[in-house]
């Protein structure tokens, strides 16, 4: 039976258009890198509040009698870490904390923009409830099931983390060995495939000098009889198949 | 025709020259470089359109991604907000909201009310229904700190520290009833029913021990503050929680997203009440006032949150928006 996919394919990025009619990917921050940020203001927060503690232990023995004033004002501190630590980073530093900003992160809404008071209060409000029964399990779980690793909080703000570190421009992939004249004749002088089947097998020829031999093999086979067939040619090796075809692309096609 | 390595090259100065503009901290943001990011980002996203459909490869491709993405960031601000103005908007928007979702409030006073009716009458009918509900060491204490009552006040020292307390307990408890909301109200309804059996447990046990006067003159004055505030929370939590239930036609997302405005000024007007509680319950509370003057206080503090609740927002006549 056939099945029609209406969903955008599953990937780690999410398209955001602008007003002006502009489109570009933005790519989501996962649940490992948010909760390595996560840990570093815990860090944080755990450093500010021991040193608070520190110095209103101090200030209660110097004066020489215990007022409960510096346990009060403890207490005020924990109650403005725990809630309020959160909005006014993101506030100062636009959707940044500083774990975030540690890991190239930020909060954004929905469309791109940078986030208001109210996004803030509400995203860092719903933890409460991300951390029920305990350590954000149900924050995590809805993560994994939603396609744009949003946590409850971010569900009712409308907001998402995106990661925002500089992607360097790589060499062009060269073909070790280089193709023999022999093997370039097998195949048809322009390659019909799309932009996005290029893009494909430039990602995999970019990663399997990283890979096993036999996963290797087992990959570029998913694909490698479905161009054959097009392209009505025999093939013996399928990563190799698929280098030479992205040569003879690039060489004679667009690029 | 261009090739990948003449575009990269022609290009790339820009890029460059962006992403260090993007780098520099907020103080380096000034007219001259907002201007020559703003013609960058417009150099940017034409790039990123030929790249695109001329098939530079993804590399290149997730670069031009990324430096759009963060010009766009860079370039476009949410309105400031202002304190003063932040504050007013609470201040009248949140009686009018209380008053506006006025089902979901009087939805959560009934969670809230009726199992501290039933804390109240069943510790007084029953004996052993209080260490049904709590354990039998923490009835004990509750009844020995009322059984002297505040004749004597105690130090300003004391109160500091416990008006710590309040604030980071109490406010907790009603950001949890709010927050917990969004499991389809669940949560919320957990935390009022819980709270409202505890504190009408607390008061019947305390009552039933022969403490009555002295519990009921120490929490008179911050009660209409506090538990007004809790139940409001409980209120907005609902509401979140009732927003994923009847979409109203929306889809289930837009539906809870539009619910979130409303509940945030529930939530920090009940935030506000709850800090003026704490301050009230740690300072004058305890204090060594005579009991009927801190009975005519609690009316009038009772007054002054019921009429604020009833009357505050309000636009005078004639006047619109």
């Amino acid at each position: 039976m056939l099945r029609v996919h209406r969903r955008p394919p599953l990937d780690t990025v999410t398209d955001i258009d602008t007003p002006e009619r502009i489109r570009f990917a933005c790519r989501l921050a996962g649940p490992g890198q948010r909760a390595a940020a996560y840990l570093v203001d815990l860090l944080v927060r755990g450093a500010v509040l021991t040193a608070a503690f520190i110095g209103a232990t101090a200030v209660e023995l110097v004066s020489g009698s215990w007022s409960g004033m510096g346990l009060g004002l403890a207490l005020a501190l924990l109650f403005a870490l725990e809630w309020g630590y959160y909005v006014a980073c993101e506030l100062i530093m636009n959707g940044q904390s500083i774990g975030k900003r540690a890991f190239g992160l930020r909060v954004v809404q929905s469309d791109g923009l940078p986030i208001g008071l109210s996004e803030s209060v509400l995203r860092n409000l719903l933890r409460a409830a991300d951390f029920l029964p305990t350590c954000y399990v149900l924050g995590v779980l809805t993560m994994g099931f939603d396609p744009k690793f949003r946590r409850l909080g971010d569900w009712l703000a409308g907001t998402l983390v995106i990661s925002e570190g500089s992607e360097p421009v790589l060499p062009v992939v060269t073909i070790l060995p280089a193709p023999t004249e022999e093997e370039l004749l097998s195949l048809p002088a322009r390659i019909p495939l799309s932009v996005d089947e290029l893009e494909a097998i430039e990602e995999f020829l970019r990663r399997r000098v990283a890979l096993p031999r036999a996963r290797e093999m087992e990959l570029a086979e998913l694909v490698a009889p479905t161009f054959a067939r097009r392209l009505s040619v025999r093939y013996g090796d399928p990563a190799r198949f698929l280098a030479l075809l992205y040569h003879r692309a690039r060489r004679s096609g667009a690029a | 025709m261009t090739t990948r390595d003449g575009f990269v090259a022609e290009r790339e100065p820009r890029w460059v020259e962006l992403e260090r503009l993007l780098g520099s901290s907020a103080s380096g943001k000034n007219g001259e470089s907002i201007a020559r990011v703003a013609a960058l980002y417009r150099e940017i996203c034409a790039d990123l359109m030929q790249v695109r459909s001329l098939g530079f490869g993804p590399d290149l491709r997730r670069r031009l991604d990324a430096l759009a993405a963060r010009s766009n960031n860079f370039l476009y601000r949410t309105p400031r907000h202002r304190f003063a103005q932040a504050l007013r908007q609470v201040t009248s928007e949140f009686p009018r909201t209380v008053r506006e979702k006025w089902v979901f409030v009087a939805a959560s006073s009934l969670l809230f009310w009726l199992p501290f009716a039933i804390g109240v009458i069943g510790t007084l009918s029953d004996e052993r229904f209080a260490e049904r509900v709590l354990p039998a060491e923490m009835l004990e204490q509750m009844s020995e700190a009322y059984s002297k009552g505040f004749g004597a006040g105690r130090s300003e020292g004391m109160d500091a520290a416990m008006t710590g307390f309040y604030v980071y307990n109490n406010i907790g408890i009603a950001f949890r009833c709010f927050a917990t909301g969004i499991l389809f109200g669940a949560g919320s309804l957990f935390f009022l029913v819980y709270n409202g059996l505890v504190t009408g447990t607390v008061l019947g046990y305390v009552a039933a021990s022969g403490h009555g006067r002295n519990i009921l003159t120490f929490v008179c004055g911050h009660s209409s503050l506090e538990l007004t505030a809790i139940v409001i929370s409980g209120a907005a939590g609902l509401m979140i929680g009732h927003s994923l239930l009847d979409t109203r036609g929306l889809t289930r997302l837009g539906s809870l997203q539009q619910a979130g405005k409303p509940a945030l000024s529930l939530v920090l007007g009940s935030a506000g009440l709850l800090v003026l509680a704490a301050l009230v319950e740690g300072f004058w509370s305890p204090s060594g006032a005579a009991d009927p003057v801190k009975w005519v206080v609690a009316a009038l503090i009772a007054l002054f949150v019921f009429g604020y609740l009833a009357l505050g927002g309000r636009r005078a006549a004639g006047v619109s928006a």
